[in-house]
């Protein structure tokens, strides 16, 4: 759909005074400002530079969209707000080159329908799925750069279409010359460099919630998540998560993780082997039996709980195109770029609140939830929806038992209560707690998609069993209290 | 004596290997036609034989980068788009001048720019003069048939900017030249192709 360049600008709001470069007009201005400037990798030029136009309005709406958020929850405001959001997606849709934050960012508010508006969610869901892709002469390019030869020359075949949008690149087919088929992840030139200044922009955006107590734990988060999404451009890092995960995985469990082909890998190119197989949309509309759709669950719970427990990796990016049920029946497990590496001190909070959290008491959950979360004894209702929304989270390990996830109520509930969370703006918390609620949210969404029943909590058992680590001290006894 | 044309040609290459090395050791600037001359072992008056200035031997090490660029972008099959084939004639040139990165300004400043050639109107200018026939025969490939002196000066711009961005690129492998190149070109070629549409 065309965009009203004048309506959009009548419209916009004044709240822009950081950016106030001159809207450039007519092809020729464009032109010789483009031809000279350098790749936009700067934060102001990223906002300023070949979508100068779009940038702005953009960035505006953004803007008076989060101020939105921050500050009231008025359902009016909120509605005009959407109707902007959906505005300035269409634009920043065209907006090529702020790929990489950009689509992160919607991949996380993808998991919260009822947060960002089902506009916005389906143009970034397209941001996701349609990126434009690398042509080939630059992607030949990028290749010959990191590995030092062209693709023809490296690898025995190479498709020149991708068959796959990543978030930061795209992913071709190719075979080596061993014979070994695989899959080949090429990152966009300078997007890596490009997310800071994506972050800064957005910092920026989120100023209005200066005037909120909760001011640093939100700034902390959004730290914490921009150095993430930094750490998700290294593919090197990538390439290691990848080897560390397939290590913890045997054939008995039916689940793998792609191998990698570390000399033809760089910070850039990621060469992995090839899995055949389905994405889970394709597998249900195969319309599969019950037991099937379990048993795709299952391994996706204990893929998530063997990475968690056994390799100390929280994996959070639950995108349904992460996973593939292979034609021989196995799990693959793709993406493992955005892992949350559970260090001594993330450990040590992960075993802190492994026990108050599992056994469905509230007096249990408190105290841990306190802490987390930095919440005063004051603070009766920040306390009351932390906790709604924490035993949501833990409900199905602590119920034990075959979870009906299909159930879509109680999904919503939890939806709900997080949606509260924000409205009220209670976003004070540890700083990778919207990383791992991201991860929460879609792990459930999965399992909603799957319509799947699950024993989550003997799986977990099994899982925290096999790494040697003793619980038999509060075990037996929770087990006892929640029947 | 009588100078045999291989043995001139050996002098000249002489002089170009000299040239090159010392503009990479040290600098373009610092370099000298007498030091050049020195380095290869040859009368500095006996260089100017060769090469009137020392933005005459980069060019000359240009046009031989262009010419195998040339070759090789001969070589490719593509079935691409207008932006794409632009791409690809640009990168096969700038790999071919990846041992000029350094000192490719002064060749900017000259041979490659029109305002140059215009103040000296001797001064030879096929390198400008070959690329863009080049670019003319793929946007005819692309069923653009005419192009307009204005939309020949845009693309050179772009074309310039490039190469004065990629000379002091400072990204890991000059990655961010590459972005630019093909933000910059989709959008000429975006451009050409709705001006085309326009005008029939």
């Amino acid at each position: 759909m065309a965009l009203n360049v004048s309506e959009l600008l009548t419209a916009l709001p004044q709240e822009t005074d950081e950016i106030t470069t001159p809207v450039v007009t007519g092809v020729p201005a464009l032109l010789s400002r483009a031809s000279y400037q350098p790749v936009p990798v700067g934060r102001i030029r990223r906002l300023t530079a070949l979508g100068t136009l779009q940038a702005k309005i953009a960035a505006a709406y953004l803007f008076h969209w989060l101020r939105g958020w921050f500050k009231s929850s008025d359902d009016n405001q909120r509605l005009l707000a959407e109707t902007h959001w959906r505005t300035a997606l269409r634009v920043l849709d065209s907006m090529t080159y702020l790929r990489g934050a950009v689509m992160k960012i919607g991949q996380t508010l993808a998991n919260f329908p009822d947060i960002a508006p089902v506009a916005f969610v389906d143009t970034l869901e397209r941001l996701h799925f349609d990126a434009p892709p690398m042509h080939w002469s630059l992607l030949r390019e990028m290749v010959h750069n990191e590995l030092e030869d062209d693709p023809e020359s490296r690898f025995a075949s190479f498709d020149k279409q991708a068959f796959a949008a990543a978030s930061l690149g795209q992913v071709h087919r190719a075979r080596l010359f061993s014979g070994d088929e695989v899959a080949v992840k090429i990152q966009y030139p300078g997007i890596a460099r490009s997310i800071e200044a994506d972050f800064r922009n957005l910092f920026l955006f989120l100023l209005p919630a200066r005037l909120s107590k909760d001011w640093d734990s939100t700034k902390d988060q959004f730290d914490d998540l921009r150095r993430r999404l930094e750490l998700e451009t290294d593919y090197e890092l990538e390439a290691a998560n990848l080897q560390k995960a397939r290590a913890l995985f045997h054939a008995a469990d039916g689940i793998v993780v792609p191998r990698v082909f570390t000399q033809f890998s760089t910070g850039r190119i990621l060469t992995m082997e090839r899995l055949e197989g389905v994405h889970i949309t394709q597998f249900m509309a195969r319309n599969p039996s019950q037991e099937e759709r379990n048993n795709i669950a299952k391994k996706i719970v204990r893929a998530w709980y063997r990475l968690m427990y056994s390799g100390r990796m929280l994996y959070v990016d639950f995108h349904p195109g992460n996973f593939l049920i292979c034609d021989d029946g196995r799990l693959g497990v793709l993406d493992f770029g955005f892992i949350v590496p559970l260090d001594d001190t993330e450990w040590e909070w992960f075993r802190k609140i492994d026990r108050p959290l599992t056994t469905g008491l509230r007096e249990d959950r408190l105290p841990i939830l306190k802490a987390w979360s930095d919440i005063g004894d004051d603070e009766t209702e920040r306390l009351r929806l932390n906790d709604e929304y924490a035993e949501w989270s833990w409900l199905s390990r602590y119920r034990g038992g075959e979870f009906d996830f299909s159930n879509e109520a109680e999904f919503r509930r939890g939806i709900n209560l997080f949606t509260e969370m924000v409205r009220r703006r209670y976003s004070r918390a540890r700083p990778n707690t919207p990383t791992i609620a991201r991860g929460q949210f879609a792990w459930w969404s999965i399992l909603f998609q799957l319509k799947a029943k699950v024993d989550v909590r003997s799986i977990a058992e099994e899982e925290i069993k096999a790494t040697g680590w003793d619980r038999s001290e509060y075990t037996p006894r929770e087990v006892q209290e929640v029947q | 004596m009588r100078i045999t044309a291989e043995e001139k040609n050996a002098t000249r290459r002489r002089i170009l290997d000299a040239a090159v090395e010392l503009f990479r050791t040290h600098g373009f600037d610092a370099t000298t036609t007498r030091d050049i001359a020195r380095a290869a072992e040859i009368a500095t008056g006996t260089l100017f034989n060769y090469f009137d200035t020392k933005e005459a031997i980069i060019g000359q090490l240009a046009s031989e980068s262009f010419g195998k660029a040339r070759l090789a972008f001969a070589k490719q099959e593509l079935q691409a788009g207008l932006d794409e084939e632009l791409f690809a004639l640009v990168v096969a040139e700038l790999r071919q001048l990846k041992l000029l990165r350094k000192f490719i300004t002064p060749l900017l400043e000259t041979v490659l720019c029109p305002l140059a050639s215009a103040r000296r109107p001797g001064m030879d200018h096929s390198l400008r003069v070959e690329h863009l026939e080049l670019v003319v025969g793929i946007a005819k490939r692309h069923g653009i048939t005419e192009i307009s002196p204005v939309s020949i000066q845009m693309y050179w711009s772009i074309y310039i900017g490039v190469l004065a961005f990629w000379a002091e690129d400072q990204s890991p492998k000059q990655e961010d030249t590459l972005a630019l190149l093909d933000q910059s070109l989709r959008m000429f070629a975006a451009w050409l192709l709705n001006s085309a549409g326009e005008s029939q």
